[in-house]
């Protein structure tokens, strides 16, 4: 059995940052992009178990990386965090897209609880 | 005894001034606007413990955004402060303003600093840090604050690198291939290239010149100088250790230091410090690289000291001493003199182990370095006197004293005995590793080598052996190996979050490797002798590093390696979040308990927790004073009580029944509806303990570190709680010990009007403690219907819309538990007893 691969976009440092050294220590190989251009040309050479992207940034906001996850891999899980607590309509509309929707700041326990669940929603899948 | 009778004494003696007739209710409103912005600010504080303690994801907006929150609070209570007292406190705005200005700098992002391009250690001062970097910064402490020798020396500052930057236009070209979430290893080659053929701006370069030649008139225009690193964070809590270049023996001439600059700059990218700084974070783009240009000390001897015992005994110096110049000390090279030395009053040299110090590094003329062979005569024989020793061991007491923190130092003794400080950090400990017992029986022929070298960090791992036989071959070393390899280096670096173990034949426990193995929490022990020989490249071993030395089995051996390995790297060691989390230094510690000691004064406030708490003890005097003593004619009068509660009622209508208006009145005469019943309920016999309840040793020096007068003294008598009433309503604010209670109630024949608010905060136990004394109260109070929030150790409790006579049975309980909770956190031992104390309390049994 290999490692989960997650990948982590946001495009503030310090949260990709935290992320990564949290979730390494469940045993994740985690990649961190700061936007989702280099993010998505890297999705095309490997599939990832698990995206978690900021809703919104700079360019190719987090909708897209959603919707181009779900092109090519439709398995993969997608968790959307956002700097917006009150971001009902957005929340509404990806609830049947995504797998979990955190406002920041992100409880790291309850993000990798997400991710757990994710993870064996889609191997049951 | 006597002063602090006369500060008693002090506190309550009556204060006529003349104040501006203002009419109590207006100063009254007032009070509570800053009370209850002062609540607002302490909320907001609690939060942002909780959120930047570790356990979320946070991103610079929620910072900003919390502490603008905070801000806007906490300008509230200061205006409203400042209209309360009539601007009597203008220091606190001075104290606020200073705070701020810190906490605003670390919260933005980092700017084109300002300042000299060149400044001289003598007048380096203790806000220059971010402009000259760390390693300037402390070494000019220990110059100008501590007078010790430092060799002449100025500072490349930080707007110097940013000059250079900007000339040489650095950035633009990785700019354009950027937005990965890190610098690629080949970006920094680029930057490398850049940097070392950049141009030195003009006005830089005249500066430089202008320094060098002041340094010849210093020491004579034959001396050599070294350039080494100083870049923003350098020696402060990350050591960098050896990440950086260091030019030595540079003759005073322009051109020379400018190219030994230069190499020290470009070294900000080298692929040592690609490692080091993408593992620990660091975003390169806002690194600055200041520089130190210092007057070389022809060294007879150097070498390095720790003021403790990096495996964790601080009671003695660690000293390893070698001849010549330090490269080859620091970067563990060859073997070194080794003295431990036991601190204390008289110091005292407990363990010596003199080294073969084969080779050492000496200046060459015209410039540069080379290494040497020892004379044969002299490798063997120690280097320092027992004088000498313990001079070092001295100075590295006295730096420690100093900084308040274990340092390691780099020290240099010149031919005339002269000794000099080139380098002072912080000490790194080993992290206490959970090495499984290593007793478990293990086959004698399955051992290959047994408690040998000296250990840097313990631990244990397993993995197969890579015998690295030239630095070079470093980018070779798989993910997972038992690193072997004959010298110790810095260059390990590039491999260290991916090895298991280091393992080295030659080197100090004291070398920049060793810094960083324990950084990186790398079982690692060096000085092994013939590890390179005994092991063979590819076995698979186990290796132990722990009392004693590394012990190395063959194979995989489970039982001794942890259930838990060390992680390589910890969030604390984030850049970014240490530095958000660095905030919080300026926030939320409280340094101002003692309302009655001299030094509680606005000069004295170091955190915005400072300032809150001196705006609430000062604001409750104020409403005291003015009601008491003021222009308005207040009823004021001292409750006199069975117990010691200290409480002064003032009374803005109807709510006391003391016709001759005395300044003491008794519960009969309390008309005030809330009041009379918290009271009942604080005299209800057998809730008011007046004996002193044990304290543990822990309790004990957390009560003594945060407040005064907790439990043991019981008797003493409690400043200044106040109590605003009329007939219907209540503010009563409570200080028992540590703990502060507000208690705000309307209760009048109306339920609709009628609203209890309840603020408890604080408390003199350990942490643990308080927080099941805050379970309690909630229990409590939701035996009652409140509407509860805990935050940290701060409990709000609402409740609305009671009845007269249900509101009043209720008060008499809150008042029963503010009693009976002044002593309750010490006695609760575990979390069932949280259970315990509320059914006791419920069924009013209130013995402990």
């Amino acid at each position: 059995m290999g490692q989960y691969r997650i990948m982590v976009i946001d495009d503030e440092k310090i949260v990709g940052d935290m992320a990564k050294m949290s979730l390494e220590q469940e045993g994740y190989a985690v990649e961190t992009f700061l936007n989702a251009e280099p993010a998505l040309k890297r999705l095309q050479e490997e599939k990832f178990d698990v995206v978690v992207t900021d809703y919104k940034m700079k360019g190719i906001d987090g909708m897209e990386v959603l919707k181009a996850v779900r092109d090519r891999y439709p398995k993969t899980q997608v968790i959307m965090i956002t700097a917006f607590a009150n971001l009902d309509a957005a929340i509404e509309a990806l609830r049947r897209d995504v797998h979990d929707f955190f406002p920041k700041p992100v409880k790291i326990r309850e993000l990798k609880a997400s991710i757990k669940r994710a993870l064996e929603k889609q191997s049951d899948s | 005894m006597r002063m602090v009778a006369e500060r008693l004494r002090s506190l309550f003696r009556i204060r006529r001034r003349a104040r501006d007739p203002q009419s109590f209710e207006r100063l009254f409103n007032q009070f509570r606007q800053v009370l209850e912005s002062n609540n607002r600010a302490l909320e907001t504080i609690n939060e942002m413990g909780d959120i930047l303690g570790g356990d979320y994801l946070f991103d610079v907006q929620y910072v900003k955004r919390a502490y603008a929150e905070l801000s806007s609070s906490l300008n509230d209570s200061l205006r409203g402060f400042d209209v309360l007292t009539q601007n009597r406190y203008p220091r606190l705005q001075e104290a606020y303003r200073r705070i701020d200005e810190t906490i605003s700098r670390v919260i933005g992002e980092p700017t084109v600093v300002s300042g000299e391009l060149i400044v001289f250690y003598e007048n380096i001062t203790a806000d220059m840090s971010d402009l000259v970097g760390g390693k300037n910064a402390s070494l000019a402490e220990l110059r100008n604050a501590l007078k010790l020798d430092v060799p002449p020396a100025f500072a490349v500052t930080a707007r110097a690198f940013d000059s250079f930057v900007q000339h040489n236009r650095i950035f633009e070209k990785v700019e354009a291939s950027g937005g990965g979430a890190a610098l690629s290893e080949s970006s920094f080659a680029e930057l490398h290239e850049a940097m070392l053929h950049g141009e030195i701006p003009p006005d830089l370069e005249r500066a430089m010149d202008k320094a060098l030649r002041r340094l010849g008139q210093l020491c004579g225009r034959e001396c050599s100088i070294s350039v080494r690193s100083s870049a923003g964070e350098e020696d402060g809590d990350l050591s960098f250790a050896g990440q950086f270049e260091t030019i030595l023996n540079v003759p005073l001439e322009l051109e020379a230091v400018e190219d030994a600059y230069r190499k020290v700059l470009a070294s900000l990218f080298s692929g040592k410090s690609w490692v080091y700084l993408t593992r620990k974070g660091y975003d390169v783009r806002k690194m600055k690289m200041a520089a130190a240009c210092m007057v070389m000390v022809d060294a007879a001897v150097s070498g390095v000291l720790y003021s403790a015992d990096p495996l964790g005994d601080t009671d003695v110096v660690v000293i390893n001493s070698g001849w010549g110049l330090g490269p080859s000390i620091v970067e563990g090279r060859m073997d070194v003199d080794r003295y431990l030395v036991k601190k204390g009053g008289v110091p005292e040299i407990a363990d010596v182990r003199i080294g073969e110090k084969g080779s050492m590094t000496v200046g060459l003329r015209g410039g540069g370095v080379a290494e040497s062979e020892t004379p044969k005569d002299v490798a063997a024989t120690p280097s320092l006197t027992q004088g000498q020793v313990l001079e070092l061991a001295r100075l590295g007491v006295m730096i420690e004293t100093h900084f308040r923190r274990p340092q390691d130092v780099e020290w240099a003794i010149d031919a005339e005995g002269a000794t000099y400080l080139l380098q002072s950090r912080p000490l790194r400990f080993a992290e206490a590793s959970r090495t499984a017992a290593e007793s478990a029986p293990v086959a004698d022929s399955d051992v290959l080598m047994k408690r040998k070298g000296l250990v840097v960090q313990g631990g244990a791992a397993s993995g197969r052996v890579f015998i690295l036989r030239k630095a070079r071959e470093v980018d070779l070393v798989p993910k997972g190996a038992v690193l072997v390899a004959r010298h110790d280096s810095s260059i390990l670096v590039r491999v260290m979050p991916q090895v298991s173990a280091i393992i080295t034949d030659t080197g100090t426990s004291t070398s920049h490797m060793s810094s960083l193995s324990r950084e990186f929490r790398v079982p690692t022990a060096v000085n092994v002798g013939d590890a390179a020989r005994v092991l063979t490249h590819g076995q698979e071993v186990t290796v132990v590093v722990g009392d004693g030395g590394v012990s190395v089995y063959r194979g995989r051996v489970g039982r001794l390696l942890s259930a838990a390995g060390l992680d390589s790297t910890r969030m604390e060691d984030l850049h970014e979040f240490r530095r958000k989390r660095f905030l919080l230094r300026y926030i939320a510690p409280l340094n101002l308990v003692d309302p009655l000691r001299e030094e509680f004064t606005p000069e004295a406030c170091k955190t915005l927790h400072d300032i809150l708490r001196f705006i609430h003890e000062k604001s409750v005097a104020e409403l005291i004073d003015s009601a008491s003593f003021g222009s308005t004619s207040r009823a004021a009068a001292r409750l006199d009580l069975p117990i010691p509660a200290g409480i002064v009622v003032i009374d803005i209508g109807g709510g006391l029944s003391n016709p001759n208006g005395d300044d003491r009145v008794t519960l009969e005469q309390i008309s005030s509806t809330p009041l009379k019943a918290v009271i009942t309920g604080m005299t209800h016999p057998g809730v008011w303990r007046s004996d002193a309840v044990p304290l543990t040793v822990g309790d004990f020096m957390t009560s003594m570190l945060r407040a005064p007068g907790v439990a043991p003294q019981g008797a003493l008598v409690m400043d200044r709680n106040v109590a605003v009433v009329s007939r219907e309503y209540m503010n009563l604010n409570l200080k028992f010990g540590y703990h502060f209670t507000i208690l705000d109630c309307y209760c009048s024949k109306n339920a609709r009007n009628n609203h209890v608010y309840f603020r408890f905060a604080g408390g003199a136990t350990e942490i643990t403690k308080r927080t099941r004394r805050l379970r309690f109260i909630s229990h409590v109070l939701g035996e009652y219907g409140f509407n509860i929030k805990t935050k940290g150790d701060l409990v709000i409790a609402r409740l609305a819309n009671v009845g007269q006579q249900e509101m009043a049975d209720i008060l008499d309980r809150i008042g029963r538990m503010l009693s009976y909770t002044r002593q309750l956190d010490a006695v609760m031992h575990d979390d069932s007893s949280v259970e315990k104390y509320v059914k006791n309390f419920v069924e009013e049994k209130y013995g402990f």
